[in-house]
């Protein structure tokens, strides 16, 4: 009978594991913790509508009320956003959204550790769930994202593209940078508490350098070389055109975007590996 | 060992294993980060067998191994490395040398309760606790009504936890955790949950787990929960094992270690106290905390022999005789004078008073000079523990103490190698008696239901 018993082993992780089999390694552990993850996520999702008077009107309110200042000022004429090719505020209904992406996925990634100490003190449960916990959440998020978008656009008079339907997957490299960033500020983050603000605000500064409020046109030399270098320029502005006017702006910048985005997760994925064992003992 | 337990498996098997931790946070910081650069870089980081300036062993070269079906207790005092042990067997910690490896599923009741959301009712939180032990949601389904009964929760499953009672809230934290069928069961001062009745439902189901071949690690300071589930003992001491073995033999060095320690915190607590008197003001030191009187007889020594070496001593056998040797000043005449002592338990004082006057010795009148004093205790009956020894001088028809010494000296009483006395650590004395017991008539089975009823009731 014993001989069928799984055998856990716990040691000082004598040699650094290779980038495959961290890799590995994370799916495995990710398909043993499927169960954790999603009893997590229905437990935050359902606790986070409780006891609230608009309940699950949340879900479309929220990233409505975002755009409300920039709608304002450009109405008022104080804020020019540039030459756009769709009505302004669906360029920024849309801008903001796909960033929003960007800074949950650091925010739920980076912060999963520190938000389930307990949790990692108590249960034997893979530190890598309590790091992609928040995920399930966020590709909620996006399914909202998509329908609300799609209403917004019909409203605005315009209809989406049928390319529409490869939205999702367009954001799939703007969210695994966000990913990546937030396993490697994940394990560091509980080690000194300050690192994740400052990315999270590099990450906010960040935006002003992309097509996400304005259409950024820059004279400044340096600021026109980082706009067009930055990955996050067509990580934004194509799968948003994509989704309204149906085509890709610039199609060998948004594969260099993405080949950036896959190396960032799997630095990321790596990364945490090598260094999560000494999470607990930080916190 | 029982041989039946011999020739199982093992359960649980921990050769060599080290923890270190960082004194402050921002040492515990530094070495992080650079641990964390040199392993990005793909150096081993940590020099893990070796402590680094401002770093000290949690836990240092543990080793034991259990079978299915054995239970071990775990005891030491707060900062031994009971915790961070556990933490290791749970996984939560990865030990900087050695290895732990443990075999099936482990159920771990410092879990119990673990992740519940207090916005979520009760019956939604067994999904996410139980979930978090490693069950299924079929498995979690299949067990519901099981969990629910265990806990006497009844139709306040359904209530959001926020609005539980702490006692509500751990026993279903207990249910999940002990229904969720584990192979290697680790507790931490889990066992006194709920009401009576519950404490025994949960005793009854651990000690039923432990025989379906269940190995149970349980950490208490409760040296009764630890004797009443364990066969074998560990107890630790700044990080390494002190004593491992029987749990008997284990709880007694537990109880000396504990003594001991008592009264080096109250000799620390008196230096403290004396500093302070000593940087009070003059004029309190006739009334200070520890010493005082009107100074006309001074004690200006006590110390304790053993009878059989005649030489200072500290530390006692159970039942051995204590001499006291004291040495006082007399300054005038002193008439009816009569010289006490006293003697304070950890938690709780004058527990016994040795009177010069109730004893026979009479001091009608006493010249001035230098006196010595023997008191020979004979055969006390203090249990084990640490004791206090106060010294008091009076006299007939005076309201107020000549002098007194509070703490003139410490002593304890070791643990009993042909006595087990495990049932009470606040109890302070050992009466010798005699029992017995014989059958008066069977009882029917109606009669134990209506006795059963009427002790509940």
């Amino acid at each position: 009978m014993s001989g069928q018993k799984t055998l856990r082993t716990y040691e000082p992780l004598g040699h650094a594991l290779g980038l495959l089999a961290t890799l590995g390694l994370a799916w495995d552990e990710i398909v043993f913790s499927r169960h954790v993850i999603w009893h997590l996520f229905k437990r935050d999702f359902v606790a986070q509508f409780r006891q609230k008077i608009m309940g699950y009107c949340w879900i479309v309110i929220a990233p409505l009320m975002g755009i409300v200042p920039f709608v304002f000022l450009h109405r008022a004429g104080i804020f020019n956003p540039g030459q756009t090719e769709m009505p302004y505020p669906v360029f920024i209904v849309m801008g903001m959204g796909i960033w929003g992406f960007l800074t949950s996925a650091f925010s739920v990634v980076s912060g999963g550790l520190q938000n389930n100490q307990d949790l990692i003190m108590r249960t034997n449960i893979p530190k890598i769930t309590f790091a992609i916990t928040g995920m399930a959440n966020l590709l909620y998020n996006l399914v909202v994202h998509c329908v609300v978008v799609a209403v917004f656009l019909l409203v605005m008079g315009k209809v989406p593209s049928a390319w529409a339907i490869l939205y999702p997957l367009a954001l799939l490299p703007i969210i695994c940078v966000g990913v990546g960033l937030g396993l490697m500020f994940s394990v560091i983050g509980t080690l000194a508490r300050d690192l994740n603000s400052i990315m999270a605000t590099f990450l906010n500064l960040l935006m002003f350098v992309s097509p996400v409020v304005y259409q950024p046109d820059f004279e400044h030399g340096f600021l026109k070389a980082v706009t067009i270098w930055s990955p996050f320029t067509y990580l934004v502005d194509c799968p948003r055109t994509l989704f309204v006017a149906g085509y890709f702006p610039h199609v060998q910048g948004f594969i260099w975007a993405t080949l950036f985005a896959v190396v960032v997760l799997f630095f990321g994925i790596h990364s945490f590996y090598l260094v999560k064992d000494k999470v607990a003992e930080r916190l | 060992m029982n041989s039946a337990i011999e020739t199982k498996p093992w359960a649980i098997r921990v050769e060599g294993v080290s923890k270190k931790f960082g004194l402050t946070l921002r040492q515990s910081m530094n070495y992080g980060l650079r641990d964390t650069a040199s392993k990005l870089l793909g150096k081993n980081a940590g020099s893990n067998g070796v402590l680094r300036e401002g770093e000290f062993w949690a836990v240092k070269d543990v080793s034991f191994e259990l079978r299915e079906g054995e239970a071990m207790g775990i005891m030491g005092v707060n900062g031994s490395g009971k915790t961070t042990l556990l933490r290791i067997l749970n996984g939560a910690f990865s030990p900087d040398a050695g290895r732990a490896q443990l075999r099936g599923r482990v159920g771990a009741m410092i879990a119990a309760g673990a992740g519940f959301a207090p916005m979520l009712s009760g019956r939604e939180n067994v999904y996410v606790n139980a979930a978090l032990l490693g069950l299924s949601t079929k498995e979690i389904d299949d067990l519901m009504d099981e969990i629910i009964a265990f806990s006497e929760l009844g139709d306040f499953i359904d209530l959001p936890v926020k609005n539980y009672s702490s006692g509500m809230h751990v026993r279903l934290g207990f249910a999940i955790a002990a229904l969720s069928r584990p192979d290697v069961l680790l507790m931490d001062e889990v066992l006194a949950v709920g009401d009576l009745n519950f404490q025994k439902k949960c005793f009854d189901h651990i000690l039923q787990l432990k025989k379906s071949g269940v190995a149970i690690i349980l950490v208490s300071h409760s040296p009764g929960a630890i004797w009443s589930v364990c066969d074998r003992g560990l107890f630790m001491d700044r990080g390494r094992i002190k004593e491992a073995g029987l749990v008997e033999d284990v709880i007694r060095a537990y109880d000396d270690q504990n003594a001991l320690n008592a009264i080096t915190a109250s000799a620390q607590f008196d230096q403290a106290v004396a500093y302070h008197d000593v940087s009070a003001s003059a004029e309190s030191a006739d009334y200070g905390h520890t010493q005082g009187g009107t100074g006309d007889v001074v004690c200006n020594s006590v110390s304790l022999l053993d009878e059989r070496m005649d030489l200072t001593a500290n530390e006692f056998q159970f039942m051995q005789t204590i001499v006291i040797d004291a040495e006082f000043s007399v300054s005038a005449l002193q008439e009816n004078l009569f010289l006490r002592f006293t003697i304070d338990a950890m938690n709780y004082r004058f527990i016994a008073t040795l009177d010069s006057h109730e004893q026979g010795l009479d001091l009608a009148r006493i010249e001035p000079g230098h006196y010595r004093l023997r008191v020979d205790v004979i055969r006390p009956n203090f249990r084990p523990g640490a004791y206090k020894l106060n010294v008091g001088v009076s006299r007939k028809g005076l309201g107020v103490h000549l002098f007194y010494w509070f703490g003139a000296t410490h002593f304890i009483i070791k643990h009993p190698k042909d006595k087990f006395l495990y049932a009470d650590s606040n109890a302070v004395m050992h009466l010798d008696s005699k029992f017995a017991i014989e059958k008066l008539q069977p009882l029917d089975a109606s009669n134990i239901a209506a006795k059963k009823l009427h002790c509940n009731g």
